[in-house]
């Protein structure tokens, strides 16, 4: 799958990856095996002992977030006001967070199915894939049943 | 390493300037400079411009128009570039031409004209300061990522979203005695505290502005700095810190770790301790921002931020003046000019010109500038001569 499909802008990266495996419903990191520094984002070179091997590690994806906001004011390429004479709508924004796993990461995702005022930093979610209508893959943070 | 001082300041009015283009308002503060410094753009020897975005400015070299309409020709012109830092970086920059010796008068201008482009455009080019790839597919945006932080520091320490409001209150206090402020608006708690929603749990009013303008100074070597100017500002101290590209990689999310290890080389080459800052500018993009940096910069304890600005003690009459301009907040954050407005700032706090904002007795000032959400930060450490 195309890099593309996760992020907006830039398609050619070492850890492509990263894609397939979220596309399968995997959230992958990356591990330094020379010196083991974990890394998520993934990385395909490690900032800290500069070894270029990395290995692929499935994250464990319940954790505690962290932070969250609900952004009100959307940049352009989400900004989705539609033209229509007289009618009114209202954007609703979905909020988004970031979510931190045992091993210490965060991942940054989206919080779809949470009451927005029942969101608090502390509470325990599980970070999983989603494919969106058209194809698109990207991460949610759901409630644990 | 030679002595460097401000011996010249320029600064253009901030606001939607639709009136003007990027070179005609960096002409504004650079003219205003010359005067300042009582010499002509043909007795500068080289030039450093700090200008952000070329998606701002449809130019692939914005600096090339400024150099060009200000006279500057043949001679040198080096752009920075920081994202909200960049002024900052511009400044650095001019110290280090004059400091090294390669130059004795250099022109530091920075500018930047935001206002072209249609809100929604500007907020996504802001929100490329954060990580493009890892980030920006959640939608994050510039508020977002301070929303975050806020979030964060509000968890962790306690502090409200009436504590976030004063500083708003604060800064558009002091902004209206700042004739060159983008929004000279008496902002109260209630009005602070009922407007909407940016970016959860940040609202309009803790947020900064869209702006256009630009500022200059003229940097001098010692020897050149006594011949043109009986009243120059030593730049005494400098820092540079780095922070990782997307937020969650930040052990701590309440602080900027770039800003921290700045004031401490800063601190540290000016032989100062946060104590002895009488007068701050400090990077408000958001109301948070500046909380953080009270404590980032040891002018109060880890935690404290809040309570300091609530107790009113970054006030002019307050134990540490910050933003008595009116900071990003109400003076507007034209993004490639604010690091120099900075410097223009507490040039005049130093110099005692600074009229009705004027702390008294200020010897000694500090600029805080931040790039992004924290990428860059720059500390500049200015004493009077």
């Amino acid at each position: 799958m195309e890099f593309r499909d996760f992020s907006l802008f830039l398609n050619h990266t070492k850890v492509k990856r990263f894609v397939d495996d979220l596309a399968s419903g995997k959230i992958m990191g990356t591990k330094c095996k020379k010196c083991g520094l974990n890394l998520y984002p993934p990385r395909a070179d490690c900032p800290d002992c500069y070894s270029i091997d990395m290995e692929w590690v499935e994250l464990k994806t319940l954790g505690k977030l962290a932070t969250f906001t609900m952004v009100n004011v959307p940049p352009d390429r989400f900004n989705t006001v539609l033209q229509m004479p007289f009618s009114k709508f209202r954007f609703e924004p979905c909020p988004i967070g970031l979510l931190e796993l045992e091993n210490g990461l965060r991942i940054m995702g989206w919080i779809p199915k949470v009451n927005p005022k029942e969101i608090k930093v502390g509470i325990t979610l599980k970070a999983e894939a989603q494919i969106l209508p058209g194809g698109k893959v990207t991460i949610v943070f759901n409630p644990v049943k | 390493m030679r002595k460097v001082a401000i011996v010249g300041i320029g600064h253009g009015k901030f606001g939607v300037r639709s009136d003007a283009s990027l070179r005609e308002l960096a002409f504004e503060a650079v003219k205003d400079c010359m005067n300042d410094a009582g010499i002509t753009i043909k007795e500068v020897d080289s030039m450093v411009t700090g200008i952000c975005s070329d998606h701002f400015s449809f130019a692939l070299q914005p600096s090339a128009m400024v150099h060009d309409y200000i006279g500057f020709l043949p001679k040198g012109n080096f752009r920075t570039e920081g994202a909200c830092a960049t002024g900052s970086m511009a400044v650095r920059t001019g110290w280090m031409t004059v400091a090294s010796g390669l130059a004795d008068v250099v022109l530091v201008v920075g500018a930047e004209k935001m206002t072209e482009v249609p809100t929604s455009v500007a907020t996504e080019i802001m929100g490329k300061g954060g990580d493009a790839t890892w980030e920006y597919p959640f939608g994050t945006t510039f508020p977002g990522y301070y929303a975050m932080i806020a979030q964060a520091h509000m968890a962790q320490y306690g502090t409200t979203e009436e504590q976030l409001a004063r500083v708003a209150v604060k800064n558009h206090y002091y902004g209206m005695k700042n004739p060159y402020a983008h929004m000279q608006k008496d902002v109260t708690l209630e009005m602070a505290l009922s407007s909407s929603f940016v970016a959860y749990p940040l609202k309009l009013f803790d947020c900064s502005l869209i702006t256009d303008g630009a500022a200059a100074i003229v940097l001098a070597s010692e020897q050149k700095a006594k011949a043109i100017s009986d009243k120059p500002v030593w730049l005494v101290g400098l820092g540079l810190g780095t922070d990782t590209m997307v937020i969650g990689e930040r052990k701590d999310l309440t602080s900027l770790r770039g800003s921290v290890y700045a004031a401490r080389q800063a601190y540290e080459m000016a032989g100062m301790t946060p104590d002895d800052i009488d007068v701050a500018t400090v990077h408000d993009c958001f109301t948070i921002a500046e909380i953080v940096a009270y404590e980032d910069l040891g002018f109060c304890k880890k935690g404290e931020g809040g309570k300091l600005i609530e107790e009113k003690q970054t006030y002019a009459d307050g134990k540490i003046p910050v933003n008595v301009d009116g900071g990003l907040k109400s003076k507007g954050h034209p993004v490639g000019a604010t690091g120099v407005s900075m410097a223009v700032e507490i040039t005049k706090q130093l110099r005692g010109e600074a009229g009705p904002r004027q702390v008294r007795n200020a010897e000694i000032g500090l600029t805080h500038n931040v790039g992004g959400s924290g990428q860059v930060a720059a500390v500049h450490i200015y004493r009077r001569g």
